[in-house]
């Protein structure tokens, strides 16, 4: 099922992905962590029924564990004393504040897949090519190269081992060695074969006038409005994240984890932030059946 | 006045002694369709690049070069009125996927994208492209790529179309595609065309000039009914196609046929007895069999369609199988399970009865010579010398000269200390088999070795395989030429989805088929049972039935 949210002008999504990462790092509350955690989860599953999170499963497990448990480890501070190691201290709050940690940077890890998702290269070139033009075909030329060089490093040892050359039989010392002539005769061999493309591109005009750029997506009144409710949404957040709500401090000394109205204001719409695709998929999800 | 006119034009590349074009003048009329040909490096690429002035190499230009009453050192707004395919489907991608590489000329310039949208639509519709544009270009045939090249260059509406072997690295039926885009190109939008190429079986039938280059001059140059019989009576004889050198080889009379229907009308007329010939006794082959793949399949990835399915082949003990089919069919990862550089999913490869995986890594490496599609890749080294010498301590030969002798065999010893970078299509070729040939294999599988290779480089490269060939040597080779496969491969094989469809030898393989034969066959295709395929064939039969 192709996604409701991807057919957003790239503004939008770049706009949705830019503050969710910036959410994420300033919020930094359990409550508001956990729950936008599982609002992340959800928008993978819809995106792709988590099958691009699954991939990074032993990344964002260690990263999680390592965070939680480093902390306390290097971090004595804190009244709230849970036990001793000989004469270390493992105090409440640095168990709490590793794990805001590393719920965050979990969640900015689960988002950047979702992002993949969504904003394909494509996208990105779009929003470049209206501010940079010239970097965007930077950006175009290194899309394509990255793969190329791949495929051709690929190529280069099946045909060394062919002629009985290899990285993966005979001693140390000759296999780096023949590593290294591999990697040279690669950038000889891509060098060369780059004279064409400029010549390609220069055939083409490249560099004669100001670029103009092909308008792949034209901005529609469902992307002004889904700015503005994104805008609103997001200024609301930081005027209360700026007066220190839907912030736990921990030091010197830890808060209550209880809401006061204003963190709960600040939490409904850190909520309504992100679950924006949510809403979009849902409401599209609706709109279907409605019809059918 | 001419539309392109070239006076006295000398070119010489900085460090070089000779000019690459010497003192050469030419006129192209307004709408004409030009073939450009000749062997490699005879200044074809640095002619047409000179045209175009963004892309003009670096030295010393003498004469002039007009463009519709403009000289082309002092054009500016040219840029999008000549357009330029080159050779490489690959090289000339910018963009990783098909929309964006479309537009990057219209970009470019600076187009309005009101304006851009509309090229786009139109030219998506003329290609029929509309499925391809979300695509990622590098996952396209090479035939695709280059009608993307095409269409990019196309898009910026130029009035002249240069195309420097643009069907070089096509099959069979992409090219004929390619070829009949131009065609309209040229028929309907009286675009002038000038293409350089090297294959010249059915360009000549579209061109309204042509031009033969030679050490950057022009050899000979008019209309190709004309011309052709003076290149018949050349040193250049291998340049003339199949069907005009089958009637100038028979000393027809009349009108030179350069197309299928022509040569038909004439052979009608005049070699009505000729094909009555006795069935030829196909030379015995032994049955030992060399290398046999049992069932094969075989996929890039985990969850991707398998690329080869179930295929089973046998290399019997020297032959000169020629493996036919479309690009991307499988044939070089064929060739390369076959040498055992890849392995099999399912399925075995065996080698003189052995599984390829119970043999030793260089104890396959020492028996199979493979030949890449390209190369380039083969050379580690930064001289040929260089190659040579770490392949005899690779495999501790000590014999020096008969490195010498083969590299003189083979015609290359005058490039032993250049970079392989610096040599000709053929000589690289060349190189890297000799590099093959020192370890004495017992089989050759060759990738598509008469790509990009001139008339003369293919007859060379002919003659060199034959000799191994007679010497015990088992080929398998794969190829698009047909016309070379058809005269001297014993058995031929065509690749079709993943599999090998038909195989046979060449006689009776090509005589069903409709693109994926020779033009002899296709004039005497109704005529007789056994139609012959070669020109050599057809001169065997005529001189066995007037004796």
């Amino acid at each position: 099922m192709e996604n409701r949210f991807a057919r957003f002008h790239p503004l939008v999504s770049f706009f949705f992905y830019a503050g969710s990462v910036s959410l994420l790092i300033l919020m930094l509350h359990p409550i508001f962590l956990g729950l936008a955690l599982v609002i992340i989860l959800l928008l993978n599953f819809f995106h792709d029924r988590l099958s691009g999170l699954w991939r990074w499963k032993f990344f964002l497990i260690t990263t999680f564990i390592l965070m939680i448990i480093l902390n306390p480890l290097f971090n004595e501070r804190g009244r709230h004393l849970l036990f001793e190691v000989g004469t270390h201290r493992v105090t409440l709050e640095a168990v709490v504040f590793g794990g805001m940690n590393a719920l965050s940077i979990i969640g900015v890890i689960a988002l950047f897949v979702s992002y993949n998702v969504i904003m394909t290269p494509n996208k990105l070139l779009f929003l470049f090519a209206k501010i940079l033009p010239q970097f965007a075909v930077l950006l175009m030329l290194t899309l394509r190269f990255i793969p190329l060089m791949r495929r051709r490093l690929e190529e280069i040892s099946v045909v060394q081992r062919s002629k009985g050359i290899s990285v993966s039989h005979g001693k140390w010392k000759r296999r780096v060695r023949t590593g290294m002539l591999y990697v040279q005769t690669l950038l000889t061999y891509s060098l060369e074969e780059a004279i064409q493309t400029a010549d390609s591109m220069k055939a083409r005009g490249y560099g004669m006038s100001t670029r103009s750029s092909y308008e792949y997506f034209k901005f529609r009144r469902a992307d002004v409005l889904a700015i503005i409710y994104l805008v609103i949404l997001l200024s609301l957040i930081i005027y209360c994240r700026a007066f220190g709500y839907g912030f736990l401090t921990v030091y010197p000394v830890m808060e209550a984890w209880q809401l006061t109205h204003l963190d709960i204001g600040a939490l409904t719409s850190y909520l309504m932030f992100l679950s924006f695709p949510l809403f979009v998929e849902a409401g599209g999800l609706f709109r279907w059946r409605l019809s059918n | 006045m001419a539309f392109i006119e070239l006076t006295n034009v000398t070119f010489t590349y900085p460090d070089c002694s000779a000019p690459a074009i010497n003192n050469l003048s030419l006129k192209i009329n307004k709408g004409e369709f030009v073939v450009l040909f000749g062997a490699s490096g005879s200044g074809k690429s640095t002619l047409l690049k000179l045209l175009k002035k963004e892309i003009q190499p670096h030295g010393q230009l003498m004469g002039q070069i007009v463009i519709d009453g403009q000289p082309v050192q002092e054009t500016e707004g040219l840029a999008n009125e000549i357009g330029f395919v080159f050779q490489d489907p690959e090289n000339q991608l910018v963009a990783d996927d098909v929309l964006h590489e479309m537009v990057f000329g219209l970009e470019n310039i600076g187009l309005p994208p009101t304006e851009m949208r509309s090229r786009v639509a139109e030219m998506v519709h003329f290609f029929g492209a509309e499925s391809l544009l979300a695509r990622k270009s590098h996952q396209l045939s090479g035939g695709k790529k280059q009608q993307i090249n095409l269409a990019s260059v196309l898009l910026m509406q130029p009035i002249i179309l240069i195309l420097d072997e643009p069907t070089a690295q096509l099959d069979p039926v992409s090219t004929r595609e390619f070829l009949d885009m131009l065609k309209r190109l040229n028929d309907e939008f009286g675009m002038t065309i000038i293409l350089a190429e090297h294959r010249l079986e059915e360009v000549f039938t579209l061109a309204d000039q042509i031009i033969m280059m030679e050490n950057g001059q022009v050899q000979i140059e008019g209309e190709p009914k004309a011309v052709i019989p003076k290149i018949w009576n050349s040193v250049n004889r291998d340049y003339v196609p199949s069907i005009p050198g089958l009637f100038l080889s028979m000393n027809g009379e009349g009108s030179v046929p350069l197309t299928v229907k022509e040569g038909r009308s004439w052979v009608q007329k005049a070699l009505a007895d000729v094909y009555d010939e006795e069935e030829q006794v196909s030379t015995p082959l032994l049955d030992d069999v060399r290398i046999r793949a049992k069932s094969i399949s075989f996929r890039y990835e985990k969850k991707a369609d398998f690329i080869l399915k179930e295929l089973d082949l046998s290399l019997k003990k020297g032959e000169f199988y020629a493996l036919l089919g479309g690009n991307g069919s499988g044939k070089s990862t064929f060739l390369k399970l076959m040498a055992g550089l890849l392995k099999p999913d399912i399925g075995k490869v065996l080698y003189d009865k052995k599984p390829l995986n119970g043999y030793k890594h260089h104890e396959l490496t020492k028996r199979i010579g493979y030949l890449p599609q390209n190369p380039k890749l083969f050379f580690l080294q930064d001289t040929v010398e260089k190659e040579i010498q770490e392949t005899m301590a690779q495999w501790e030969l000590a014999d020096a000269s008969e490195a010498d002798s083969l590299l003189a065999q083979l015609g290359i010893a005058h490039v032993k200390t250049s970079h392989p970078y610096d040599l000709s299509g053929g000589e690289l070729q060349k190189a890297a088999l000799a590099c093959l040939l020192l370890r004495k294999p017992e089989v050759l599988l060759l990738d598509e070795p008469t790509k990009g290779l001139d008339p003369i480089s293919k007859r060379r490269l002919a003659e060199i395989l034959l000799e191994l060939h007679a010497a015990g040597m088992t080929i398998f080779m794969s190829t698009h030429d047909i016309e070379f496969a058809a005269q001297y491969a014993t058995k031929c094989g065509m690749m079709f989805q993943g599999n090998i469809t038909s195989e046979d030898i060449p006689k009776k393989f090509f005589k069903g088929n409709f693109f994926y034969t020779t033009m002899i066959q296709r004039i005497f295709r109704d005529f007789a049972e056994k139609a012959p395929m070669t020109l050599e064939e057809v001169k065997r039969q005529c001189a066995s039935t007037k004796l």
